[in-house]
């Protein structure tokens, strides 16, 4: 399974398809940070959230870069249940790449500072709530990248219209006051907890709702591929 | 392996593309799937690889590897033909050494070294074809599905199909194969399953009686005495036909008359008996429809209307 997950990550690098969301994350990390500096745990937050729908459209073109033909074949090799998790670790991995160059860009820029003062978190501290947050919405973006993916949607046209709404309803229902917040992986509550002092049972409550929307998204995305080779 | 009652549709209010689907194969044996254009041939073989799972019923014994052959190979891919066959040899399970061992036996059995460099994007059509019967040898595989294996492909490359699905059959694999031009006549020990308004049949198979037809041409002067020979032997001569009217699916290899002799069928396709040098060999059917040509201008005509081989 390794092999055909090195084969799908290097169809979606040499294609040069992996740009343009490369490009839109860069891009919308450059208008996060261009404000001011902030605290790395807190900034880190909100680029969490603005990368959310990165993630999704870059694992649905990570998938639907393959051409359907090659995809059978390789479940044809693999079976269907470890071509279908190549696919996901594919996505997750070519996303942890997208995460690194998000936690080093506002360095690199001046985006964030270390602590100025006494009620500020440790660097080490930010740093590592950072890196929480993006893995929290990592699973969930690449179940929802997936859910959108040519294999289930079958059409561009529908493909589009559930990573947008996907990502669209994140945000809305993700909103402090929302009538449904469970229906959304928690990004937005996830940068709300980061913006204050974090509990550990709220960290936790965050970590297994993440974890648990990621699960049963991922169980559709499996149940939709069933008879969609 | 067998398909026990495979029915399958493609869309939840689709109509059935098959309905109460069962068929065996056993190791050693190949099939040919028989019909015509959109009748189901294509579904039926990839439910049998594996690539599409049944709306009802179910697929048993499956052999662990299966190399499947796709009606169109996907060319539109960032790699080399090097490349992509060596991931698809790593995929498949092989260690890096066999990757390489079984990429260069298959790149120089295929005639596809001088493209190893290419990229895929770049290909022929039949060159795409070779790569992706490639990909499905590069393990020997114990179910080896070809979706019409010959569109596209050279004449050099045709016959090696035959050859290639004897090599299978001898080690105990089994062979699906669909065509709907003909090629399949050089399977002369293949069993038929024929696919028409969502049913399989299977027509009784052909056991060591059978025979094949043999196109063969000779000098235009010697033809008398070539067809006494070829009598003499045993041989039923079946007609005689200028070579400037070649029947569909064969391909004359010279300007001399052919004729067309019937003679024993053999269940692995006498792979050994291709690519020799002299006057070019053609295997050609017990099937009349592509057999038809009619034979103007030829000599004397001895032999007696087309004969049904099987």
């Amino acid at each position: 399974m390794t092999a055909l997950v090195r084969l799908r990550l290097a169809g979606f690098l040499r294609t040069g398809r992996a740009l343009a969301p490369v490009l839109a994350g860069l891009l919308a990390l450059g208008v996060l940070y261009g404000g001011g500096r902030a605290q790395p745990a807190e900034a880190y937050g909100v680029s969490a959230v603005v990368l959310f729908p990165v993630l999704a459209w870059q694992t649905k073109i990570l998938l639907d870069v393959e051409p359907d033909v090659q995809r059978r074949l390789a479940r044809v090799v693999v079976g269907a249940a470890r071509e279908r998790a190549a696919g996901l670790l594919a996505a997750a991995a070519a996303g942890l790449g997208t995460v690194a160059v998000a936690l080093v860009f506002p360095w690199l820029v001046g985006g964030v500072t270390g602590p100025s003062g006494p009620g500020d978190r440790p660097l080490a501290e930010g740093l590592a709530l950072g890196l929480w947050a993006h893995l929290l919405a990592l699973p969930a973006a690449v179940a929802l990248g997936a859910l959108a993916s040519r294999a289930i949607t079958r059409s561009a046209g529908y493909g589009v219209a559930v990573l947008t709404l996907g990502a669209v309803t994140a945000l809305v229902l993700g909103l402090s006051g929302s009538v449904a917040p469970w229906l959304v992986p928690p990004v937005l509550p996830t940068a709300r907890a980061l913006a204050g002092p974090l509990a550990a049972p709220t960290g936790l409550l965050l970590t297994a709702w993440a974890l648990v929307w990621a699960a049963v998204a991922l169980a559709a995305y499996g149940w939709g591929r069933r008879r969609r080779a | 392996m067998r398909l026990e009652g495979v029915w399958l549709r493609y869309h939840r209010r689709g109509p059935w593309v098959l309905r109460e689907t069962d068929v065996a194969i056993g190791p050693g044996e190949a099939a040919v799937v028989l019909g015509r254009n959109g009748v189901g041939k294509s579904t039926l073989l990839q439910l049998a690889a594996g690539v599409l799972r049944p709306t009802r019923g179910r697929v048993v014994d499956r052999p662990a590897t299966v190399g499947w052959v796709p009606e169109r190979f996907p060319a539109d891919q960032p790699f080399t033909v090097g490349a992509y066959l060596t991931a698809m040899a790593r995929v498949s399970g092989l260690s890096v050494a066999e990757a390489d061992r079984a990429v260069r036996r298959w790149v120089d059995r295929l005639g596809l070294a001088r493209f190893h460099g290419v990229r895929l994007p770049q290909l022929s059509k039949g060159t795409a074809q070779k790569v992706g019967l490639a990909q499905a040898l590069l393990r020997p595989p114990g179910l080896l599905v070809l979706d019409e294996p010959w569109e596209g492909l050279d004449a050099a490359a045709r016959d090696l199909v035959p050859e290639v699905i004897g090599e299978v059959l001898a080690d105990g694999g089994a062979v699906l194969v669909s065509d709907h031009r003909g090629e399949t006549v050089r399977l002369p020990g293949a069993r038929h399953w024929s696919v028409a308004e969502g049913t399989v049949t299977e027509a009784a198979p052909s056991g060591g009686a059978a025979t094949v037809v043999v196109e063969l041409s000779v000098p235009a002067a010697g033809v008398t005495a070539a067809v006494a020979r070829l009598r003499a032997d045993g041989h039923h001569v079946l007609r005689i036909r200028d070579h400037a009217a070649p029947p569909p699916a064969t391909r004359p290899d010279s300007d001399s008359p052919s004729t067309a002799a019937a003679v024993p069928g053999s269940a692995a396709g006498q792979p050994g008996e291709r690519g020799r040098p002299g006057p070019a060999e053609v295997p050609v059917s017990g099937r009349p429809d592509v057999d038809e040509a009619p034979a103007s201008g030829a000599p004397g005509r001895p032999g007696p209307a087309p004969e049904v081989a099987r």
